[in-house]
């Protein structure tokens, strides 16, 4: 909570001037009715027309002044507020983007969003109110009762008396609102959690047609948005009307003593009046405490949620011993003992791996469905550490490169294309930025997908949905190909990449390859791929049942033996 | 220090004339537009008449109440206090005691009930845009952000939901208090009363200059939003690129630019329209001045009294209050209709053609398909596909086999209707597709995507997405079917085993097969199958063809083919190559016509 106060730090100035402005504004205010007064005392009782005019054109001066000063009040409000707002956008938005991958399980994609967007905006619009109108209501309150005392101490400290149940309410109602609106929020992810999973797998529904199901899914998400909503914004309404109570009770006992008090003699008429005067001043004035209960109330829920996010501690970094003049030259990757399994799950992944491919090399890795083979891969770009063991590239541990050298060096095609919104050009250039023209086409040519892109209408200009909905299966897998070479990196990692693409394409792409000066390792269920691999290794369960050539394998393995002949036999794909 | 204080001023500013211009003779039409977004939210509020009216009468009753207080405050020192007669004081209090109470009460009623008339509407709203959702053709969705869209659902509704909240109350309340002081300030002074409204023209042009701006800046501001939105969730679905590709920095640069846009809008929204209650500020100080100088006159000249100018300035702060009020709701309203003008806007997307009044349900179909002379295309113009002929057999197994951009899934859109062609007809058991309700027909039609995505959720939930009323067995049955069963086995948590959103946990291979599993248990007619084209190890594979060979059993299968062995299979094969069928038969019938389907398998044969 703290954090998020300190993003105001730089503001502080601005603050402060928006404060001074709205404070010409009070007292602008209260002087005009004294003002008034001179008019009527000295000009109109005494006859003096000049006067008149002259304090006239006074009291109209200075309420165009107190105007100009609210003018720029709201640049200055409206700086601070927005600033702030930007300011803690950019931080949480930077801080997700260091986030490691078990860091992301902790929050659900959608509540990530809201907090950026909504809550953002809840602690912003607090900041620009308070700046603006909220702090009039306490001054008058607190300006109305000193006055009252001054006027006639013991029925002055009556109508105080209402004061500590205002404390004693108004600390109960912030602390539960709080809590109200901060499972609002909670309800808004689930809302926004529904929605984004139907976006997602829109298809699939309308196929189904399971679309009255989720309707229901989410009308009881809404209906639980709405009930908190509306119990959380209740109980602020609740406590207008309570305190308006407690103060007009306070005027009542003031009425009551005051009567006995003129009687005997020890209070005068015109103080009573003015006593009860004040009351209904106070009173005036709460009406707008509920809407300060309410916009602190949201800003505290609000506040505690981004504060979540961006007190998040980063558990994968840059280990205070990198090397950060290390350079990746050669691209030689190497597995010793590596054990893993994903931070949530007790269940390993993978077991003692180990095995060694140098600067140029091809490795491929066949393994069955599940036996950990995008695992093993996600632990080269460091998207997971290992838990034990170690990974080295060009003999030095991955964990004291930096992560910024590490991944640069790294060309990654995962196995889901995940391509996002822009022109295709835009798509391949993603993997390098200021990329010429001429380096995209030839991204694109090795990655075969050249011809394709030029025989659509707007070529490489051509825009994509998001995760490039509106391409085939093997455009995406291309496409996302070409966004690797085009960073021409040392090493280059095909995660079962090519699998949509006919048996010439694919030839024509690995033969392509070659002209890159990198390692390779590829994740395939062919043979035919495999083959033509420096290393195979043979994964199941986790563990490395077979490695080496394809010939080695053929003789040595029978599990290698088997697929090869159940493949050839058997397994042919076509055009896609 | 004085860099800083130059700051706020230094925001480009925002080109209304460029708005202006390039809504040309439109605006007319935007303040139309206003007019009907507001009248399409009233008419969601007036569903709500019953309760409404009970808002209203405890708005009328509270501002009685409110009234009758200070007169009763009054009565106690006049006839009590002054005269110091203690008795029958306490019954004048405790009716005072009883005023206000009644007073709480009714303004909490009042705020009780409109939030529950404001929530309600807001619920039918979201409720209503995600229902219209799902009634959109699928090609809204291929051209949409996700998060752009959520952004709508939900920060554009909270606009419309915190104005409804409060705005109805205050802008009822503020009329009829404006009603009655003009009434009584008429009553005391006419001419007093016309120098006091003299502000109003002004308050009039000073407000129309303010919202013809921050109307504009409202919506911006919440495009940018949406914008904003839909650029998160999507950089945070991607996050496994972005790091691989350590893009963090390239990320964060396009963030900031959307970020510094909404700033931008942001800022000048909340500037003009903190103008507002700065200008009734010096308009109310403005009436005070010129009621104390003019009246002053006046009474010089005995045409008043003086007694008459101090009530009079008290009045014309009770005047300007209420004025205040609806110049400040009004602005909120203002950004109400912003948010709601984005809800209509997906609202008014012209939902999935309706099905015909004539169609029919179709109960069971025995599954023989006929595409009759079928073209059709996305786009008016271009022909996707163009001449489409043939008839599957109930029972049969059809490949379409070609080229990526050949019009496969094209075929498939038009057999489960995401689309209707153009031209022909597509005969479901000799019925035109037309005539059927869609419901119906997918209610006939299983599917296996080429993504198989999964929900978050167990994977007991996700198979059983199939057939809801599945029971537990039946959806084990399903499983054991699709060779599921043993691999389920295996997880931590079995059946019960919590699948994520980004599918983690179980590979490509599992997931085809859950949901095959899947459309198994849907048990339908036909099938649509769009064959996955990730490869996955031989065990697997075989797995898989087996359970797509029980799945395919007595149905009539409609598959986009990547695998010989499943096209092998195949009764017919389509061999399409820009949107045509340019050849048909078997495997071994195309094999010796030597055509397009030959060389296609030679590329094969040879590697």
């Amino acid at each position: 909570m703290q954090k998020v106060f300190s993003f105001l730090k730089p503001y502080r100035i601005h603050m402060v001037i928006a404060l001074c402005l709205m404070l010409v504004e009070l007292v602008v205010e209260l002087w005009q009715p004294y003002l008034m007064a001179k008019i009527i005392d000295e000009g109109v009782m005494k006859k003096d027309l000049h006067e008149v005019a002259l304090l006239g054109g006074f009291m109209l001066a200075i309420s165009l002044f107190s105007f100009l000063s609210g003018l720029i009040n709201s640049f200055y409000a409206s700086h601070a507020s927005q600033s702030f707002g930007f300011d803690l956008r950019k931080a949480m938005f930077e801080k997700i983007q260091s986030f490691s991958f078990s860091n992301f399980s902790r929050f659900s994609t959608s509540s990530l969003v809201t907090r950026m967007t909504n809550d953002v905006t809840q602690v912003q619009n607090t900041v620009f109110m308070s700046l603006r109108i909220m702090m009039r209501a306490p001054l008058l309150i607190i300006g109305g009762l000193i006055m009252a005392i001054s006027v006639d101490v013991k029925l002055g400290l009556v109508l105080a008396g209402g004061i500590p149940f205002l404390v004693v309410f108004l600390i109960w109602a912030r602390t539960k609102a709080r809590i109200y609106f901060q499972s609002t929020q909670e309800k808004l992810d689930n809302v926004n959690n529904v929605i984004r999973e139907n976006l997602i797998g829109m298809r699939l529904i309308k196929a189904y047609i399971r679309g009255n199901y989720e309707v229901k899914r989410f009308q009881k998400a809404n209906k639980e948005l709405r009930d908190k909503t509306a119990s959380a914004l209740r109980l602020i309404e609740f406590s207008t009307p309570v305190l308006m109570m407690v103060m007009n009770l306070a005027i009542l006992l003031v009425l009551w003593f005051g009567g006995f008090e003129v009687s005997s003699g020890g209070a005068k008429v015109g103080e009573v009046v003015a006593i009860v005067n004040y009351g209904t001043r106070i009173t005036g004035a709460l009406s707008v405490v509920s809407m300060i209960l309410m916009v602190f109330a949201r800003f505290r829920a609000s506040g505690q949620r981004i504060a979540d996010v961006l007190e998040t501690e980063i558990d994968l970094l840059d280990h205070a011993d990198v090397d950060a003049s290390f350079l990746i030259k050669n691209g030689k990757v190497e597995f010793k003992e590596v054990s893993f399994h994903y931070p949530d799950s007790p269940y390993p992944v993978l077991n003692n791996v180990s095995f060694s491919a140098k600067g140029g090399a091809v490795i491929a890795i066949l393994g069955a469905t599940g036996s950990g083979k995008s695992s093993l891969f996600q632990l080269v770009p460091r998207l997971y550490d290992v838990n034990s063991g170690a990974v080295f590239i060009d003999d030095k541990d991955i964990r004291s490169i930096k992560l910024d050298t590490l991944r640069g060096a790294i060309g990654y095609v995962p196995q889901e294309a995940l391509l996002f919104t822009g022109t295709i050009a835009e798509n391949i250039s993603w993997g390098k930025e200021n990329a010429s023209e001429e380096e995209i086409i030839e991204a694109a040519k090795n990655a075969q997908i050249h011809e394709t892109i030029k025989s659509f209408p707007q070529g490489y200009q051509s825009r994509i949905g998001q995760k490039g909905v509106n391409l085939s299966g093997g455009q995406k897998q291309r496409i996302s190909i070409a966004r690797a070479l085009i960073r021409k990196p040392k090493i280059l990692m095909l995660d079962d990449s090519t699998s949509a693409l006919d048996l010439k394409t694919e030839g024509r792409l690995l033969h392509a390859l070659k002209g890159y000066s990198c390692t390779t390792l590829l994740i395939t269920q062919k043979i035919s791929t495999a083959m033509a691999a420096d290393n195979i290794l043979l994964l199941e369960d986790g563990e490395i049942k077979e490695q080496g050539t394809h010939e080695e394998l053929l003789k040595g393995s029978q599990l290698y033996r088997k697929i090869f002949e159940t493949q050839f036999e058997e397994e042919k794909r076509m055009y896609v | 220090m004085y860099k800083e204080l130059r700051k706020p001023f230094q925001y480009s500013r925002p080109d209304f004339k460029a708005n202006g211009r390039a809504a040309g003779g439109k605006k007319k039409a935007k303040a139309k537009n206003m007019q009907s977004t507001l009248k399409r939210l009233w008419m969601y509020l007036s569903e709500k008449k019953g309760m409404l009216f009970l808002v209203v009468l405890m708005v009328v009753a509270s501002s009685g109440l409110g009234l009758l207080g200070p007169v009763l405050i009054g009565r106690a020192i006049d006839h009590y206090i002054v005269t110091k007669q203690t008795q029958g004081l306490f019954l004048l209090l405790a009716g005072l005691a009883g005023t206000y109470f009644l007073y709480s009460l009714s303004s909490f009623l009042q705020s009780f009930w409109m939030i529950g008339i404001a929530q309600d509407t807001v619920q039918k709203m979201r409720n209503q845009m995600f229902r219209h959702l799902h009634s959109l053709p699928i090609s809204f969705f291929d051209r949409r952000q996700h998060g752009e869209l959520m952004s709508r659902v939900t920060n554009d509704m909270e606009n419309v939901s915190s104005t409804l909240n409060s705005s109805v109350i205050q802008i009822f309340s503020s009329l009829l208090t404006l009603v009655g002081t003009v009434s009584v300030m008429l009553w005391m002074s006419p001419l007093l009363t016309i120098i006091t409204l003299s502000i109003v023209p002004l308050m009039f042009a000073g407000l129309k200059w303010i919202t013809n701006r921050t109307g504009v800046l409202f919506k911006e501001q919440q495009s940018n939003i949406g914008e904003l939105n839909g650029y998160i969730e999507e950089t945070i679905s991607g996050q496994r690129i972005v790091k691989t590709f350590s893009q963090e920095q390239k990320v964060i640069l396009d963030f900031m630019k959307k970020n510094k846009r909404l700033r931008e809008s942001g800022f000048w929204a909340q500037t003009f329209s903190g103008f507002i209650p700065k200008l009734m500020n010096v308009l109310n100080n403005l009436s005070f001045t010129i009621i104390a100088a003019v009246g002053g006159i006046f009474a010089l000249k005995g045409m008043i009294t003086i007694g008459t100018i101090i009530v009079f300035t008290e009045y014309s702060r009770q005047f300007t209050r209420p004025l205040n009020d609806l110049a400040n709701q009004f602005n909120t309203l203002l950004s109400a209709v912003a948010g709601a003008e984005r809800v209509f806007e997906i609202l008014d997307e012209k939902a999935e053609a309706k099905d015909e009044s004539h169609a029919i349900e179709v109960k069971e179909i025995k599954g023989e398909v006929e595409f009759r002379d079928v073209s059709f295309s996305y786009e008016k113009g271009g022909d996707t596909v163009s001449g489409i002929s043939f008839i599957a057999e109930p029972g049969q197994t059809v490949a379409l086999v070609g080229p990526t951009g050949a019009g496969k899934s094209t075929l498939i859109n038009l057999l489960s209707r995401f689309y209707d062609p153009d031209i022909g007809a597509i005969y479901f058991d000799g019925v035109e597709s037309r005539s059927i309700k869609r419901a119906s027909l997918r209610g006939q039609m299983g599917f296996v995507l080429q993504d198989s995505f999964l929900f978050e959720g167990s994977i007991m939930e996700n198979i059983r997405y199939g057939r809801l009323d599945a029971t537990d067995e039946e959806v084990v049955e399903a499983a054991k079917q699709a060779n599921s069963d043993s691999f389920i086995h295996k997880l931590p948590d079995g059946y019960q085993t919590l699948l994520k959103q980004d599918g983690s946990g179980i590979s490509q291979g599992q997931k085809q097969l859950l949901s095959i599993a899947r459309a198994l248990l849907a048990d339908p007619a036909l099938l649509v199958l769009d064959e996955a084209t990730s490869s996955i190890d031989t065990v697997t594979e075989l797995k898989i063809q087996e359970a797509l060979k029980r799945l395919m059993k007595g149905r009539t299968s409609f598959i986009i083919a990547h695998r010989l062995n499943t096209i092998r299979h195949a009764d017919q094969i389509l061999v399409l190559h820009s949107g045509r069928v340019i050849e048909k038969g078997t495997h071994e019938t195309l094999l010796k016509n030597k055509g397009f389907y030959y060389e296609l398998n030679k590329g094969v044969k040879t590697t």
